[in-house]
């Protein structure tokens, strides 16, 4: 389906100093600045790519209250409208550096060498596909490894290609592809998926869907591109090639926190640890959405974390 | 045929560019008639109409690829549907889209019309920029894309701004899908794909400053 949007950017606003800056325009993200906006505060969200984050990764949203089934791209800009209509501002950039003078002053350096200063922010940047670690991953990404179906599903038309992992991701992104490539075998290290039950049904009846269960992927293999994966049977121990065009990795997400694990506490893994008021352990520092440490990442729980974060800045910060 | 910008995109777009635009932006736009040879070029063709409709201020001249010669070799034109955007006096600063500007693209391309309206003057860092104008030959910059891919319109706007900066660079949107051949020659299998004068590959939309390191990298090879 052609399609039209007009999200993405490259300029930004006159003005440097804000209330809020929200880093991150996915569902949390977003939340939080339609929140703050109606807050009276002035509100800057930084975005590195486009409005939506992880939404746009999918191809229809199944699970956000009062659209049914609605299209990815279309929910992202319904969210972006949303918070255009209390008047957040944009800027379309990363944050490379974080300064964080004192309580009531923190500056936020982006790569395009524009830097804003604002008395809170709140951390919204997400979480990213995570590798799986095996060699051959990083050697043949845009050889045959991806993360992203919606990106790079039409390079494998009418070929065969494997999709790791058995959550939510992977079985829907498994159904997108089913589409457009001939077969998709989900290989997952379990005996029975994890997803949700109306995706696991509508997985095990589409006949381009196969599985195999119990087992792990221990290389990549190929010489210019994918050409194979050796995978290893955990109950058995057994080990054997698969030939594949193409891998699709979907085991789980890593928190975008880079830099900011300088200054906030997180768990093991990255992800930043809040309170239920989604406060950091810095003060004026919140964080909301799959970034922090958390059970459920949905788009619904992402909106939530950014209205709390929002809401507690707003009674704490500017009463 | 049935529009392809629906009232609310235009709507948008009239909004965007009542604010935002100052100066006229030109489109050249590159094509051929055989639809069995460019499978996207009418679509393309009737997009941009559509898109100077709403604004005078954007202007379209049409070029056949294989009959208007002089054009072709004055923009060394590579294949169509080719885009290429110039300034109010006309001046090419290497600014291409090859495929059609469609999904998150489409933005890519507004965002482009209100930038060469406002000057063009780039949007990065006075550190990149420094470094930009040290390059003295010519640095081809192709991104692919696919026009679903939400990272893609960062990699792409960011090569459309490094050809601001210095009449040697060139930076190209490829729509990987209407480009197999050259995307199966680049072994592009996940975009955004970046490859520096047809010889050094990147992928992913990486930070400015990452960005540039990389096509330095693709330069000294």
């Amino acid at each position: 389906m052609v399609f039209f949007d007009l999200e993405a950017k490259k300029t930004g606003p006159e003005k440097t100093e804000y209330d809020v800056i929200i880093i991150g325009a996915g569902p949390a993200g977003l939340g939080a600045a339609i929140y703050s906006g109606r807050a009276g505060l002035s509100t800057l969200v930084v975005e590195k790519n486009i409005e939506g984050g992880q939404i746009l990764l999918t191809d229809v949203m199944e699970n956000y209250p009062g659209y049914g089934i609605i299209n990815s791209n279309e929910l992202a800009q319904k969210f972006k409208e949303h918070a255009d209509l209390f008047g957040t501002e944009f800027d379309y950039g990363e944050v490379v550096k974080l300064e964080l003078d004192n309580e009531n002053s923190k500056l936020v350096h982006l790569d395009n060498g524009r830097v804003y200063k604002s008395k809170v922010i709140i951390i919204a940047t997400g979480a990213s596909p995570r590798k799986l670690g095996v060699p051959g991953e990083d050697e043949f990404i845009s050889k045959g490894v991806s993360y992203c179906a919606v990106c790079d599903g039409a390079f494998f038309a009418n070929k065969n290609v494997v999709v790791i992992g058995g959550g939510d991701s992977a079985v829907d992104e498994s159904l997108y592809l089913s589409r457009i490539v001939s077969k998709v075998t989900i290989i997952h290290r379990r005996d029975k998926l994890r997803a949700v039950k109306s995706l696991q049904e509508k997985a095990f009846k589409n006949p381009r869907i196969d599985f195999i269960w119990d087992t792990v992927v221990k290389e990549i293999k190929g010489n210019d591109k994918v050409e194979a994966l050796v995978l290893q049977n955990v109950k058995t121990g057994k080990i054997e090639e698969l030939p594949v065009d193409g891998v699709f990795i979907f085991i789980g997400l890593e928190p975008n926190s880079g830099i900011f694990k300088d200054f906030v506490e997180t768990d093991e893994n990255g992800f930043i640890i809040t309170n239920e008021d989604m406060e950091t352990s810095v003060k004026g520092i919140f964080a909301a959405g799959d970034v922090r440490v958390k059970s459920v990442r949905q788009v619904i729980t992402a909106v939530s974390d950014g209205a709390i974060a929002a809401t507690i800045a707003a009674r704490k910060y500017f009463d | 045929m049935p529009k392809l910008l629906n009232s609310k995109i235009v709507n948008d777009l009239k909004k965007i560019f009542s604010e935002e635009l100052q100066k006229k932006v030109k489109i050249l736009l590159f094509r051929v008639d055989d639809e069995s040879i460019c499978e996207y070029c009418d679509l393309t063709q009737n997009l941009l109409k559509e898109l100077i409709d709403v604004d005078e201020r954007i202007e379209l001249e049409v070029y056949d690829f294989g009959k208007d010669e002089e054009m072709v070799q004055k923009y060394d034109v590579q294949r169509v549907p080719a885009l290429i955007i110039l300034d109010e006096n006309g001046k090419d600063y290497g600014v291409r889209f090859y495929g059609i500007p469609s999904g998150h693209e489409f933005s890519t391309l507004i965002d482009d019309i209100v930038t060469f309206s406002k000057g063009p003057v780039p949007n990065l860092s006075p550190e990149t920029i420094e470094q930009l104008k040290k390059i003295d030959h010519e640095v081809r910059i192709q991104v692919f894309v696919t026009p679903t891919c939400p990272y893609c319109p960062r990699a792409v706007l960011m090569a459309h701004h490094f050809a601001l900066v210095n009449d040697n660079i060139i930076g190209e949107m490829i729509e990987a899908n209407e480009f197999m051949e050259l995307s199966t020659k680049f072994g592009v299998s996940a975009v955004p794909h970046i490859v520096v004068n047809e010889d050094y590959s990147f992928v992913g939309a990486l930070p400015e400053a990452n960005y540039l390191n990389e096509v330095l990298k693709g330069l000294k090879k």
